[in-house]
């Protein structure tokens, strides 16, 4: 377990930000590179497919963070681990900004496909469901700081918010919807070609190694505030 | 050539609204993430130059997270 001691962790914390910091602006510029000028134009929405390359990864990024942070939530109101309520707290920020980023992506390339800025169909609403579920859970960090009522409260979200994940992956296919169904499946075959789905894995790498790099930081500030409440004992 | 990128087939404006926001959102996080570490670090370092030399050499001798902060609070200056 001293592995995970703040102090081994820092120093992994330290070499992954340098790490990252390193590799993250040669993936972004070709990322861009393809997004905006070497993939293809759709045959049918035109140049406003390129949209897709940070639509679609911001919101995997935020249904995927949000996932990690109900479980994270739940073993920590279970098992006491503080860790996990360092990560959660350093993890939600970064989720949250996601998935707005999702929706206000979605609303720009909603209006030349659709005609509309905004429905109230099924995906649209539950990934709103999902920036409401992530602004309660800061709410909760800056509002409860009872130590005894915030593990429950955050478990009790998380339980609420889990239940809202499969609502969105599945709502295009449970009703009739603007949105899309699913072009990538990761079982069964993708009806996207290469030729926009390498692009696409290049933003989505590019912007998981941002959300690593902010998560660490934050990390270690939530660490550093630790170890400063601390400093008299030491 | 040039405008023809910009116009983006008559959808500049919601293509490059897109990437734009996203561009800024992203920095501003990272510029606030960046601005809150180095004010604790900084705060943190405050609080321990207020110790007594004697467990002030100690601790910074035991803790690799107080020795991680000193370097990149030197890096700073």
């Amino acid at each position: 377990m001293d592995l995970f001691s703040f102090g081994n962790v820092i120093v992994y914390v330290n070499k992954l930000i340098k790490f990252i910091n390193s590799i993250f602006f040669v993936i972004l510029i070709i990322g861009l590179s393809f997004a905006l000028i070497f993939s293809p134009v759709d045959y049918l929405q035109g140049d406003t497919v390129r949209i897709m390359y940070v639509h679609v990864p911001s919101a995997w990024i935020g249904i995927s963070i949000f996932s990690l942070i109900a479980i994270s939530s739940i073993l920590n109101f279970v098992f006491k681990i503080k860790n996990l309520f360092l990560i959660v707290k350093s993890l939600a920020p970064i989720g949250l900004l996601f998935t707005c980023l999702s929706i206000v992506t979605g609303s720009l390339w909603g209006k030349p496909t659709w005609g509309t800025w905004w429905a109230w169909d099924a995906r649209l609403t539950s990934m709103f469901m999902l920036m409401v579920f992530y602004i309660l859970f800061i709410f909760s960090f800056k509002y409860f700081k009872n130590k005894e009522y915030l593990p429950k409260i955050l478990t009790a979200l998380s339980i609420l918010g889990i239940i809202n994940i499969p609502i969105i992956k599945y709502s295009v296919e449970w009703w009739s919807t603007l949105h899309q169904p699913a072009s990538i499946k990761f079982t069964g075959t993708s009806s996207i070609h290469s030729s926009m789905l390498i692009p696409l894995f290049l933003m989505l790498l590019a912007l998981l190694l941002y959300c690593a790099l902010i998560f660490l930081m934050k990390y270690k500030t939530e660490i550093i505030k630790i170890k400063k409440q601390n400093i008299k004992r030491l | 050539m040039i405008i023809e990128f910009l116009q983006m087939g008559g959808y500049g404006f919601f293509v490059w609204a897109s990437f734009f926001i996203v561009t800024v959102s992203c920095l501003f996080l990272y510029y606030r993430a960046r601005k809150t570490l180095k004010k604790y670090e900084k705060e943190f370092v405050k609080e321990l130059e207020s110790l007594p030399i004697k467990h002030k050499k100690r601790i910074t001798k035991s803790s690799k997270v107080i020795g991680s902060i000193l370097a990149s609070q030197n890096k700073l200056s």
